[in-house]
């Protein structure tokens, strides 16, 4: 009957629920059940163990509620509510009970959340402030709030969550160019969290400035050790040119000094290297003269040797004026004064004759030394030679008449070398072109014996000097010969001259 | 009994509040001049009121609220595993052994009430706890729960707070009057068995954690109700 379609109506539990948003009030709401279309009327009765009292407010908090406003609201008291439907079939109730309205608390979410990005020095952070939520009492100590803020970055999926009681936050893990979402919700005496706050979005601002200072304060700082750096090797610029290009040693001569020869001029080099000597000019090859310098570097050749007698013996320096082709600057040559051999008198003039020849780059230096020295025959100390260096150099070969491995030089006769006095030269010069003469031949040198008849240039042989210094036996050399010079030979001499003489 | 534990009470109050002052008199004795003596005893006096009032409520509420924050965390952690019995089979609040006190229920009423009755009700419904909290202790070692040893742990440090909050709230109430030093004797009758099935203890425990639940966070809420009241230069503190 009605009874029982009433009673299946409201039979099954519906749901009840209430909630407190800041510990002085409540609502209750209830679930209508179904009522077939009937029109059902609700009401609410509550007790407090003691009388039972209607609901004071169905309207306040919706449809289907009862609103509990302060004075009928007791915190830590149980309630007991009764839900009675009624229609025109019957009644039908359910009861409910609140055990305490503590359970029920959940604050709204907190209001007036601003997000500012404070972009004071060292480094921007976000400031963010909030407020409590309406209608809950934060000034009598009857309701405890805490907060918790959470903060991401828009594309991350981590929140960084932070804990408080108070209503402001700085947050200072944020990078300039992005953008950070900040929420925030509270808890009101341990009760139930609110619901999250609107989402309040907040971007740094890329701070050029800043990145400008950083890039002009970086450029100053690494500036600064750079131009010591510079100043420091200016001032120091010989030591790290020491350090970096190792001077190449080159020869030293007794007495020269180097910075003369570097300094002289070609009549000084080549004053200091002979003394103020006027030499004449430079014989051609005369074939009478069958001179035979002696070189050696030793005391014992000397002695031993049969031509070692010989008046006339001289020590067979290349002629001064040989152009070897070499385009080398010497600097470091330095002509080693007791190599010369030569007679008495003729040296003189030989010397004078060499010096009467094309400026010498020779690295000599300019020393009254040869002026005041015996005219004595002085072993040789070393057979390394000097490459005369004439101005201008020598380029054509065709005076060159035939070279082999064997290193032979062979003269010219028709060409005198530009550096020597051509006109004194030229007609001494004599090529020789037999080998019948040739004494000795050794790896790097072959030695022509000039017969009286083929040595023009030989003829006053005593007046060719050749300087010849000692440097460096790895001294390349040429192979180009200017005619007008020719090679004395030694007799039966050992030369130690392979570097000397090599032609290659 | 009651009297003989009420008498035990305050003979510990009147034993500190000897100390305090035989130290006064100690001191005193090595002054010569009576001016001397004078600024001395106002010193002592200063000296033993130290610690301002303020001070010493914020930290009793800070206490109060861990207690309270402990015990909401101890029945949900109940309720995790073992759904309430039903809302209508639960024990009723007013089965509580503290029920039979008087208590402001709303904010008006709590706004009304006298700070030393606002102090004497804390002390009194803190000191209704010291039994049943031992209790509850040794109860929780051999609780049928799969949480238990996490429920032990959290009642020890309640029993914990409740003894350094007791304290902390002696001293107060003796700055306060001898209204504030009333303690209302509200006796623990449940015994230290709570039961001998599964069932029946389990129901106890969570009655008994959800009344500790509601007392603690009466004393939390009249504590800060207090301490608001007495800041009323600072009002961050309420």
């Amino acid at each position: 009957g009605p009874e029982w379609e009433l009673a299946f109506i409201i039979c099954f539990p519906r749901k009840f629920d209430c909630r407190s948003r800041e510990k002085e009030t409540f609502s209750c709401w209830w679930e209508p059940g179904s009522d077939g279309g009937l029109p059902t009327e609700y009401r609410l009765f509550y007790t407090q163990e003691r009388e039972v009292r209607e609901c004071p407010d169905y309207v306040s908090a919706g449809a289907n509620s009862c609103f509990f406003d302060k004075k009928h609201t007791s915190i830590w008291a149980e309630y007991t509510m009764t839900v009675v439907a009624t229609n025109a079939l019957g009644n039908a109730s359910e009861e409910f009970r609140i055990t305490d309205v503590m359970e029920y608390v959940k604050p709204d979410p907190p209001v007036n959340v601003t997000v500012v990005v404070n972009s004071s020095a060292p480094s921007p952070f976000l400031e963010i402030r909030w407020k409590s939520p309406p209608d809950v009492d934060v000034r009598t100590g009857w309701v405890t709030l805490k907060y918790e803020l959470r903060v991401k970055q828009n594309d991350s999926k981590e929140w960084k969550v932070n804990i408080g009681s108070e209503t402001f936050f700085n947050f200072y893990n944020v990078y300039p160019g992005l953008l950070y979402m900040v929420q925030v919700r509270c808890k009101l005496d341990h009760g139930k969290w609110s619901e999250w706050s609107n989402t309040i979005f907040a971007e740094i601002p890329k701070n050029h400035q800043l990145e400008k200072y950083f890039w002009i304060f970086v450029f100053v700082f690494s500036l600064v050790p750079f131009l010591m750096a510079m100043y420091i090797v200016l001032l120091k610029r010989n030591a790290v040119k020491q350090c970096l290009l190792p001077p190449v040693p080159g020869p030293k001569i007794k007495g020269l000094n180097a910075h003369l020869l570097k300094s002289g001029r070609s009549e000084d080099v080549v004053n200091a290297l002979m003394g103020n000597q006027n030499f004449p000019p430079v014989a051609a090859w005369t074939e009478q003269v069958e001179d035979f310098l002696l070189v050696s570097d030793s005391d014992e050749w000397l002695l031993t040797d049969s031509f070692a007698s010989e008046k006339n013996k001289d020590i067979f320096i290349i002629p001064a004026g040989l152009h070897l082709g070499l385009e080398i600057q010497r600097r470091d040559l330095s002509v080693d004064l007791n190599t010369w051999e030569k007679t008495d008198d003729s040296k003189e003039e030989a010397k004078s004759n060499f010096s009467n020849m094309e400026p010498i780059n020779l690295p000599v230096e300019k020393h009254e030394f040869l002026n005041g020295e015996e005219k004595s025959i002085q072993p040789l100390a070393s057979t390394s030679y000097v490459d005369i260096q004439q101005h201008p150099t020598l380029t054509d070969y065709s005076r060159v008449k035939e070279v082999n491995d064997n290193t032979i030089l062979i003269l010219n006769e028709e060409e005198i070398p530009h550096g020597l006095d051509a006109e004194e030269v030229k007609s001494e010069v004599s090529v020789p072109d037999d080998y019948s003469r040739v004494k000795e031949v050794n790896s790097d040198v072959v030695f022509l014996e000039k017969g009286d008849s083929a040595d023009g240039c030989c003829k006053k042989k005593e007046d060719h000097y050749t300087d010849w210094t000692n440097q460096k036996p790895i001294m390349p050399l040429e192979s180009e010969l200017s005619k007008g010079f020719c090679l004395k030979m030694i007799a039966s001499g050992y030369v130690d001259s392979g570097p000397a003489f090599s032609v290659k | 009994m009651q009297q003989k534990s009420e008498k035990r009470q305050l003979g510990q109050r009147r034993n500190r509040l000897r100390t305090c002052r035989t130290d006064k008199r100690t001191m005193a004795q090595r002054r010569i001049s009576g001016g001397k003596l004078f600024i001395t005893v106002v010193y002592l006096v200063a000296m033993c009121r130290a610690v301002p009032v303020n001070d010493l409520l914020d930290r009793a509420s800070q206490r109060s609220d861990k207690m309270h924050s402990l015990s909401t965390l101890l029945t949900q952690e109940m309720d995790s595993h073992f759904p309430p019995y039903g809302r209508m089979q639960m024990p009723r609040p007013a089965d509580c052994h503290t029920s039979a006190l008087q208590t402001p229920n709303d904010k008006e009423q709590a706004l009304q009430v006298s700070e030393s009755d606002l102090m004497s009700l804390a002390r009194s419904l803190l000191q209704a706890w010291v039994d049943p909290l031992a209790v509850l202790s040794t109860s929780a070692i051999t609780l049928p729960h799969p949480s238990k040893s996490s429920i032990s742990s959290k009642i020890q440090e309640l029993q914990e707070h409740s003894k350094s909050l007791g304290d902390g709230l002696d001293i107060l109430s003796g700055k306060m009057g001898p209204s504030a030093q009333a303690i209302s004797f509200l006796p623990y009758t449940g015994g230290t068995d709570l039961g001998q099935d599964r069932v029946t203890i389990l129901n106890k425990f969570n009655f008994l954690l959800s009344c500790l639940r509601r007392d603690s966070h009466k004393i939390d809420s009249f504590l800060k109700v207090l301490r608001c009241r007495a800041a009323k230069l600072q009002p961050e503190l309420c």
